[in-house]
């Protein structure tokens, strides 16, 4: 196994555009019924090459980045067959960027999640064969949360594989059924979604059944740290909606991991508290225009962190994380 | 000074006895006003028993939430509001050392939702009102709104934020209580951000606004409405309207006030942080199954809040909200 020092600066929170579907829409075609609206092809970093996202990795000072395809490409409404084709189309191009520089680039997919068994091959085959590090999924599946039974072979495939799972909203989230202005789909719903996705894990008992499941949730995990306080009054008040937990939510918090996408040095604070710096991992949320801005520098500058809970969030947690597929990645190169 | 308790709950007596006595009550049925908690409607006695027994010297009362009924008929609703605010009014009336109240009004019909105030406050004493998030599906922001909001100030109304029904969590997932316990802290934020951007703290200076629940996610959330506030400077069409205020969201969060319905010390401690120390009052949420229990003791014995924060909590900052 490597040094945990291998790895180096980690961004786990960074989206692809695939060209393989850009090329495709602008040009006017249609790709596998997607077209030019999806993709958030408005933004031109969404567009660059390989090398011009090493650049601005270069320009933060990032070593690695875990990429993911942009959450438009989950696609779990459309036929599982169609899906699964477009799945597997963007996990290779991401396969491909990972080949081209092992030692910059490290991939997620997406899989086809509304079909569980297909998502657990893809799964297999991306981790197994393409060297990828697990996958992203959205907060629910087409109205289906993960405390459902239908996941559970899912999550044994996942934690089998060593996979990491990194959740990741798709619009719309929940708070679009009240408002649709003020963006607050994004900047409350995307919060709102993880912190559900937080409860429907614990409460339907899938973090005690795959011990060694790894989760990551992005955006900090939304609300979640926060929202303990009350998630747990709730399980001490009323005690016949327990769900599957053996204890209070609050004691689920250290099984998962939080990317430190958080903009604003009292929440990372409260996020380091509540989880502990070896439970958060840098973030950026890159391209997006919600991306953290000069990521590394602003959060060694934070003024809230130790160094060494600064030095956990660039790198160890990451290396917890990633550490023990990081050979087998590099021996997948051509 | 006396410790108020701005977030308790009445469920009419009235209302109780008629609908367990197989009657209706003003249309409604036994269906609503959590009756399994019979709390809710226990006498004025035995409420200032347990309010002795906690250290509490005032209730602000407010009627359960399921009797706000703004999906009826608006002369409906009155009527029912009227019913519950004359029975709340009449032990606020009996003990006005003990109770004070926020009455509620009928939100879909803004006339009538003003008159109605006028009236709780004018002949019954109450120093403001209680409302949902929403009405109906229609967020604060909107225009239909704004006589209601001049109305609030020049009378100096307390408006007391607190869901009902099916909170957002609802449409996702029912299971596990999330729809009180996620849900309500939800719902509370979308209200902050939505008075917030929408202008209304700006049209409306003067407004006395107390989010329950301790603001939900508000404070926590800022951060990232603050950081859409800024990305609106990208240009990307969708943020917009995100820049529509002078001023980034987070420095709204000290126009309000907030409730202390937390149950940690971290989570209170955050709060108080984030909108300052002048802005947060005890607020239990009794009777309740989600009470905050014993809360004087509870903030006694909480190490990093300081005598003079749980002062202001307890005793100043309540006072000063309700103008008592």
């Amino acid at each position: 196994m490597n040094p945990p020092s291998a790895l180096g600066i980690v961004d786990v929170h960074a989206h692809v555009t695939p060209r393989c579907f850009s090329d495709a829409v602008l040009g006017g075609a249609d790709w596998h019924g997607m077209t030019s609206a999806d993709g958030e092809l408005h933004n031109p970093m969404n567009r660059w090459t390989l090398e011009q996202r090493i650049e601005a990795m270069d320009a933060d000072g990032i070593d690695v980045q875990l990429t993911s395809p942009t959450d438009v490409f989950y696609q779990y409404h459309r036929e599982p067959a169609a899906t699964d084709r477009i799945a597997r189309s963007v996990n290779e191009e991401v396969a491909e960027m990972v080949r081209a520089r092992p030692d910059r680039i490290a991939g997620l997919g997406t899989v086809p999640m509304q079909d569980p068994d297909r998502a657990v091959a893809e799964l297999s085959r991306i981790v197994g064969e393409l060297g990828m590090r697990g996958v992203m999924i959205d907060d629910h599946v087409n109205g289906h949360t993960y405390d459902e039974p239908q996941f559970d072979q899912f999550w044994a495939a996942a934690a089998e594989l060593g996979a990491l799972i990194f959740v990741h909203q798709y619009a719309p989230t929940s708070v679009e059924a009240r408002i649709d202005r003020y963006f607050f789909f994004n900047s409350v719903g995307n919060l709102v979604d993880r912190t559900l996705t937080f409860g429907a894990l614990v409460y339907g008992g899938v973090m005690d059944r795959y011990p060694d499941l790894k989760v990551c949730l992005g955006h900090a995990g939304g609300y979640t740290v926060f929202a303990l306080d009350r998630m747990d009054q709730g399980w001490r008040a009323f005690p016949s909606m327990r769900g599957a937990t053996l204890g209070p939510p609050s004691s689920y918090a250290r099984r998962f991991t939080y990317d430190a996408v958080t903009y604003e040095p009292r929440t990372l604070r409260y996020l380091v508290d509540v989880v502990g710096a070896d439970r958060v991992v840098l973030g950026t949320d890159w391209p997006a225009p919600m991306r953290v801005v000069e990521p590394v520098r602003r959060l060694s500058e934070t003024g809230v962190l130790a160094p060494h809970e600064v030095e956990s969030i660039l790198r160890g947690t990451a290396a917890m994380l990633l550490g023990d597929n990081d050979r087998k990645a590099h021996e997948t190169c051509p | 000074m006396p410790v108020i308790d701005v977030h308790s709950h009445v469920t009419p007596p009235s209302f109780r006895e008629a609908v367990l006595g197989g009657h209706t009550w003003h249309t409604l049925t036994d269906a609503i006003g959590e009756l399994e908690i019979p709390e809710f409607s226990i006498s004025a006695a035995d409420r200032i028993a347990k309010m002795d027994a906690a250290g509490v010297d005032m209730h602000v009362l407010t009627v359960n939430n399921d009797f706000y009924r703004y999906e009826l008929d608006p002369g409906l609703t009155q009527e029912i509001a009227r019913a519950c605010n004359e029975e709340i009014g009449e032990m606020m009336a009996c003990h006005p050392d003990r109770f004070t109240g926020l009455a509620t009004v009928p939100m879909q019909d803004v006339e009538r939702a003003v008159s109605e105030m006028e009236f709780a406050m004018a002949k019954l004493n109450y120093r403001g009102i209680t409302i949902n998030d929403h009405v109906n599906g229609v967020t604060f922001d909107d225009p239909r709104f704004y006589p209601f909001w001049e109305a609030v100030e020049s009378l100096g109304a307390v408006v007391f934020f607190h869901q009902c029904g099916p909170t957002l969590v609802k449409a996702r997932t029912s299971r596990y209580a999330l729809p009180n316990s996620i849900g309500n802290l939800v719902d509370r934020a979308v209200t902050f951000g939505t008075l917030v951007f929408g202008g209304i703290m700006d049209r409306y200076p003067g407004l006395k606004i107390c989010l329950g629940h301790a603001g939900g996610y508000s404070a926590f959330g800022a951060a990232r409405m603050d950081k859409t506030w800024r990305a609106a400077d990208m240009g990307v069409p969708e943020f917009a309207d995100a820049k529509s205020i002078p001023r980034p969201p987070s420095e709204y969060l000290s126009r309000f006030y907030y409730d202390s319905c937390t149950y940690t010390e971290d989570t209170l401690r955050f709060v108080i942080d984030a909108v300052g120390i002048d802005r947060v009052v005890l607020g239990t949420d009794y009777p309740a199954p989600m009470v905050q229990d014993d809360p004087v003791t509870w903030l006694n014995g909480l190490p990093g809040i300081t005598e003079a924060e749980r002062t202001a909590i307890l005793e100043t900052n309540p006072a000063k909200m309700l103008g008592i």
